[in-house]
This record gives C-alpha cells, sequence and structure tokens, in this order.
C-alpha cells in the first residue's frame, strides 16, 4: 500500500512539475508557430521562427496587445514540424495541449497545414499559414487565413511574365515533391501553365528525402523542355536540381513557381542558378521594400546569415494579424477573432493591407499583399514584376 | 547524349558512396554481430564538419579548394574517430553481439546525435564550392570532375579495405572473428579488441562516405537518414556480414535508382527495391553472398 501511495505521490509530484513547467503568466498571450526547424526546408522555418520573435519583441516593446482595459505581452512558442503532416500534428498537440496555444500564427507547407487543419478547426482554433496549396481555404476552413501569396495571386503573373520575356518557349517539366503540397503545386501549375499557352510535357515527383538527383536531371534534360517549373521544391534541392540540369548540358528557362530562399538557392546551384525566375522571393533590400522588411532583412543578415523571404516574412505577418484581430474583437475568443479579421485593415510588413479574395475562395482568407516577380541575376534577387491586388485598393481607398 | 552511358556513370557515381556507406555498416554487423541505426549520423557528422570547415579554410588560409578539402577530410575522419570511440566504450562493448540490446542503444544514439548535431551545427543546410569545377563528356554521358574525383577515391577507399582485409594480420583477424568468433579466440584473437578496431573501421568508412558526398550535395543533421535505409536494402541484397555482397548490393540498387529514375521516377525505384528486398527475405534470406547463420 505505501509503494503504491509512494507511486501515486511521485506521478502528483510529476506532474505539478509538469504543469509549473508550462504555466502561463496571465498576462502573457502565447502563440504557437509550426515551422520546419530542420531537414531540406528548414531554410524556410529558421527565418519564419525568428521573423515571428521578431515582430512579438516589436508588440511588447509598443505596449502590448490591448483588449478592453487589459494589456497583454505575446510570447512565442516554434515547434518543428520537419515539414511532415506526422510531425505537424503531433507538435501542434504539443502546441496546443501543453503550452494551452489557441492562435497559430505560421504553420509553413500545404501537407503539415493539413494535417493541423484537422485539430484546428475541429477545436476553434484559429490558424494563419503559408500553405501554398488552395486545399487548406473556404468556407469549409473559417478558423484558417492565408498569409502570403498562393498558386492563385502568383502563379498568373509569373508565367505571363516568362512568357513575354521568353516567347520562344512552347514547352514546359514540373517537378515537385511528392506530397500534398507538390501535387497541390503541380496541379495548380499545370492549370496556370496551361491558360498561359505553354504545354507541359510531364510533371515529375521526388520524395523529401532525395539526396541524389542525377536520375531526375538525366529524365529532364533528354526531354529538353524549354522550361523547367520547380514548383514547391526547397531551396536546397532546388538548387541541386539546377546544378545537375547544368551537368546535362540543359541550358533551358529556369521557374520556381513557389521560389522563396534565393540565398540557399544560389548557395547550393551556383551560377545554374542564374536566371531563374521566383514567385514568393522578394528583394527586401529594394526600393520597393517597406522600412520595416528593410529593417528586418539588414537585422535577419546579420543573424542569420540570410536574407528573408516571403514565406520568412509571413511569421512577422502572422504575429501582426493576430494582435490585430485580438484588438479589434476586444476578446481573445478565436472564434469572434476570426469574424472581424476580414473587417479589419491592420499594418503588416508591406504596410496596410486585410484580409480578402472571397471572390475566388468562397470567403475571405486571404491576406493581400503585393504579388512580387523576382529573378536571380549575377547572384541577386532581383524584382521584375510588382502588382498591388485591386481589391486591397479598394479596400484601402474606402 | 548517350542514355546507356549515362545511365551506367549515373549509377557509378551513386553507387561509390553507398558502397563505402554500406561496407562499414555490413563489416560491424560481420564483426560485432549487431545492426548499428547510428551508422547514419556518422556519415552526417563527417558531412556537416567538411561543409562547416570548407568555408573558414577558404577564408583564412587561402589554399587551393582541393587543400582545404584535405584538411576537412581529416579533421572529420578525426572527429567520426572521436565518436566512434566514445559510444563504443560508453555502449557498444556492453552489448556486443546481442541484437536486441544494440538496437534499443543505437536508436537512441540516433536521437541523442540528431539533437546533438542540431545544437552544433543548426539544421539550416550547408553547400559549398565545388572543390574542382567542371564537367566532362566520357562515351557520351556528362559527369562533373568532382564526381568523377569523388568517384576515384571512393574506389581507392574500397581497395584500401580490401587489402586490409586481405593482406593484413588485423584483416585476417578480423575476418576470422567473423567467421567464427569461438574458434578465432582459441587462435589467441582478442575478440573485445579486434570488435573495436572492426567498429572503427566500420564508423570510419561511413565518415569517408559523408567527407566525399559534402561537396555534391546540401548537407545537413538529417542527411544520414536516406542513405541508411539504401544501405540496408544494400546488406539484405548482397549479405548481411558480406564485403563483396556490399558492394555488389550497393552498385544494384544505384543501377535501379538510375534505370527506374530515369523510365519512371524515384518513387518507383524505391518501389522495386522494397520489392526486391521482400523476394530475398523470402527465397534468399541470407542475401546473395551471406553465409546461413547456423
Amino acid at each position: 500500500m505505501k509503494r503504491v501511495r509512494g507511486a501515486i505521490a511521485s506521478i502528483l509530484i510529476l506532474a505539478g512539475a509538469a504543469g509549473n513547467a508550462v504555466a502561463q503568466p496571465k498576462d502573457t498571450i502565447v502563440l504557437g508557430v509550426s515551422v520546419p526547424l530542420s531537414g531540406a526546408a528548414a531554410s524556410w522555418g529558421i527565418g519564419t521562427d525568428w521573423a515571428a520573435q521578431q515582430a512579438a519583441k516589436r508588440i511588447n516593446e509598443t505596449g502590448g496587445i490591448k483588449v478592453g482595459d487589459k494589456t497583454y505581452k505575446v510570447e512565442v512558442r516554434s515547434v518543428d514540424n520537419k515539414y511532415t503532416a506526422g510531425d505537424a500534428m503531433k507538435t501542434a498537440e504539443t502546441l496546443i495541449s501543453r503550452d494551452g496555444v489557441r492562435i497559430i500564427t505560421q504553420s509553413v507547407g500545404t501537407a503539415p497545414a493539413k494535417a493541423i487543419q484537422a485539430l484546428t478547426e475541429r477545436e476553434g482554433i484559429l490558424m494563419f499559414t503559408s500553405a501554398w496549396g488552395r486545399s487548406v481555404k473556404g468556407p469549409k476552413f473559417p478558423m484558417t487565413f492565408t498569409i502570403i501569396n498562393t498558386p492563385d495571386e502568383v502563379l498568373a503573373p509569373i508565367y505571363a511574365t516568362v512568357k513575354q520575356r521568353h516567347p520562344e518557349a512552347k514547352t514546359v517539366l514540373l517537378l515537385n515533391p511528392n506530397d500534398a503540397s507538390g501535387q497541390d503545386t503541380a496541379k495548380d501549375s499545370k492549370k496556370y501553365w496551361e491558360a498561359a499557352g505553354i504545354k507541359v510535357i510531364d510533371s515529375l515527383f521526388f520524395e523529401r528525402s532525395t539526396t541524389e538527383f542525377q536520375p531526375i536531371a538525366t529524365k529532364i534534360g533528354a526531354q529538353k523542355p524549354d522550361i523547367v517549373d520547380l514548383g514547391g521544391t526547397p531551396p536546397a534541392n532546388a538548387g541541386t536540381v539546377l546544378k545537375e540540369l547544368n551537368v546535362q548540358g540543359w541550358k533551358g528557362i529556369k521557374v520556381i513557381g513557389a521560389g522563396t530562399g534565393s540565398d540557399v538557392l544560389v548557395r547550393t546551384g551556383g551560377a545554374a542558378a542564374d536566371g531563374t525566375y521566383m514567385g514568393l522571393a522578394a528583394d527586401f533590400d529594394g526600393p520597393t521594400a517597406t522600412e520595416v522588411q528593410r529593417n528586418l532583412n539588414a537585422e535577419a543578415k546579420k543573424v542569420l546569415k540570410e536574407s528573408l523571404n516571403v514565406i520568412h516574412m509571413g511569421g512577422y505577418d502572422g504575429v501582426m494579424a493576430a494582435k490585430a484581430g485580438i484588438e479589434a474583437a476586444g476578446s481573445l475568443d478565436t472564434k469572434k477573432i476570426a469574424e472581424v479579421l476580414p473587417k479589419t485593415i491592420f499594418e503588416t510588413s508591406y504596410g496596410k493591407s486585410t484580409f480578402g479574395s472571397k471572390a475566388v475562395y468562397g470567403s475571405p482568407q486571404q491576406l493581400l499583399i503585393p504579388i512580387v516577380v523576382t529573378q536571380i541575376q549575377n547572384g541577386k534577387t532581383v524584382e521584375v514584376v510588382r502588382i498591388l491586388p485591386d481589391e486591397l485598393k479598394q479596400r484601402l481607398a474606402k | 547524349m548517350d542514355l546507356v552511358a549515362q545511365i551506367v556513370i549515373n549509377t557509378l557515381q551513386i553507387g561509390s558512396v553507398y558502397v563505402l556507406f554500406a561496407l562499414g555498416l555490413t563489416l560491424i554487423f560481420g564483426v560485432m554481430k549487431i545492426v548499428n541505426f547510428a551508422h547514419g549520423e556518422f556519415f552526417a557528422l563527417a558531412a556537416l564538419v567538411v561543409a562547416s570547415l570548407m568555408p573558414i579554410l577558404a577564408a583564412s588560409l587561402g589554399l587551393p579548394h582541393w587543400a582545404d578539402f584535405l584538411i576537412a577530410l581529416t579533421a572529420a575522419t578525426g572527429a567520426v574517430i572521436v565518436l566512434g570511440t566514445l559510444t563504443y566504450w560508453i555502449g557498444f562493448e556492453r552489448y556486443l553481439r546481442d541484437l536486441v540490446g544494440s538496437f534499443i542503444l543505437s536508436v537512441g544514439l540516433i536521437l541523442f546525435l540528431q539533437g546533438v548535431l542540431v545544437e552544433v551545427f543548426t539544421a539550416t543546410p550547408r553547400p559549398i564550392e565545388p572543390i574542382v569545377p567542371g564537367t566532362i563528356t566520357i562515351l557520351g554521358g556528362r559527369i562533373t570532375i568532382q564526381r568523377l574525383l569523388v568517384l576515384g577515391l571512393a574506389v581507392a577507399f574500397t581497395a584500401i579495405l580490401y587489402m586490409l582485409l586481405q593482406k593484413t594480420k588485423l584483416g585476417k583477424a578480423l575476418r576470422a572473428v567473423a567467421e567464427d568468433r569461438e574458434a578465432a579466440m582459441l587462435q589467441g584473437i582478442r575478440y573485445r579488441r579486434i570488435s573495436f578496431y572492426g567498429w572503427l573501421i566500420g564508423v570510419v568508412m561511413a565518415g569517408l562516405a559523408g567527407a566525399l558526398i559534402a561537396p555534391l550535395t546540401v548537407s545537413q543533421p538529417a542527411i544520414g537518414g536516406d542513405y541508411l535505409i539504401k544501405a540496408f536494402i544494400i546488406i539484405i541484397i548482397g549479405g548481411l556480414g558480406s564485403i563483396p555482397g556490399a558492394i555488389f548490393g550497393a552498385l544494384l540498387v544505384a543501377f535501379i535508382e538510375s534505370l527506374f529514375g530515369y523510365f519512371y521516377d524515384l518513387t518507383m525505384a524505391t518501389i522495386v527495391m522494397f520489392v526486391l528486398v521482400m523476394i530475398f527475405l523470402l527465397v534468399r534470406p541470407q542475401g546473395l553472398m551471406g553465409h546461413v547463420e547456423r
């Protein structure tokens, strides 16, 4: 009996200790971030985590989040979703049940976001995501908001730019990771390339754990496409593929529709990455960047040794959207926050913005920010096209 | 491009690293009768040391790239020897010829070493500049000079290991222990000492494979996972504990990857490999060149 009592006491002590370990001060709102912090997609996650921490720091330094007469501090907790659905689900459960998170301000990757969504929509937890796939949006998912541009915003402008600059191009070959993110991207890319009048000659997939890309490069090279679109391929893998394509003697037009990390791409692909068009990379040092973006980028280059990209910036904007939503709702009730968000105009790293695109997705869940097409020129990311969404112009003019 | 030549070249360049990786794994099993599931972490450590040191050496010493690589390769091998020695003394020495104990130990070691590698090197992918630039064409197939260099080094390391096993006293002792431990001990061979040497040679082979792949790929702490799975396929096909089996299995797996990767896709190549493994496990569980355990 003594032993049983001893065991129960030990369990209670341990439970108490565990409880203490996660106990939150009542004046702090804990925001969750689910990103890949290891593996080939780590460069997306590390920068996103850093940008989210910077947003929290900025909010705390400028008075916190005000709900009625109460002021809250913000804390960001990031978990490694390893860019897989399984790990995303596991770590999201940790965030929600252990850390008491009610708002996930950024989840990177369509497959991880879809896995988390099953939990967040059921539990009424608000999720901001940079998931590229269209399948995470729509009236069925009222608690999910996308904070970066996605295929329906980006692909038509980037493909039109490529078509206009290379009128001789007639064929394209698609290469994507073999998961929900990659398959969604391939479907959208095919639709928009065909709409642009370019024939899709093949659509290939690779497992995310792939390290040897020569067989794929040999296959691509043999088909001699005018354009190769690496869609949602992470920058480290994309650089390796471009290098191998160069070895095969292929010298066509390189496009990465969901291309983000130009620094990693250039470091990995070297000269083979030059000329690549990207839909999600931005020149946050350039003249069109805002002061917030320029400052964040300068700091990131010192700390992370890498420029920020659009996904990273989503980490900052997710936290800012959460703040705006909580303050507009005057409550921590996530359902109320989700209701007021599309009606709220708030400060993002791009300047004033709001959620919209009901006409496209059936509900206003898409952050309206500039669409930027960039190209790698002599190892640098250069902006070639910038489009401000019409809906945002109209909303801001009101 | 000549397709046959290109597939052969792809097979050789992919297979060369698989050979080194699988040789280490099979040697450790042959001598110690344990399966080292943490083999990929030794591979990752060496790749990360090379990928981290190369830029520092290039910026500080001003030596030619190949000299920087040789220094980094030596440092990586040193790091693997230190880690190998520590893991053997602290853990594996107690689990010689204990498949269950060593399985639990090596799986735990994967989690521990992954955490350490992420802490020390961060999870950021680390690409490095090519050691030797340029591409050449052989019989219509294209290959970078750097890949050719790595292929040559892999062949050299495999040949050295083969000579060591065939011609030296240590090699004979290692083979004797792998063949029949009791009989070897009756001949005066000190089993624990030979096991330690076998373990060190095995992890150094993984380290050499990692160091050689670093300039060709993007190194990050999880890089060893894919190679470990391939190595298991290789040694099941070739025969657990068989050196020629590991070489043949590695080249076969690389050929399947190159052929099916070209005509179908890499996912199909992986499916074919697993089907082959299932067939071997059902029909010839000792593999092509392994021995039946009695």
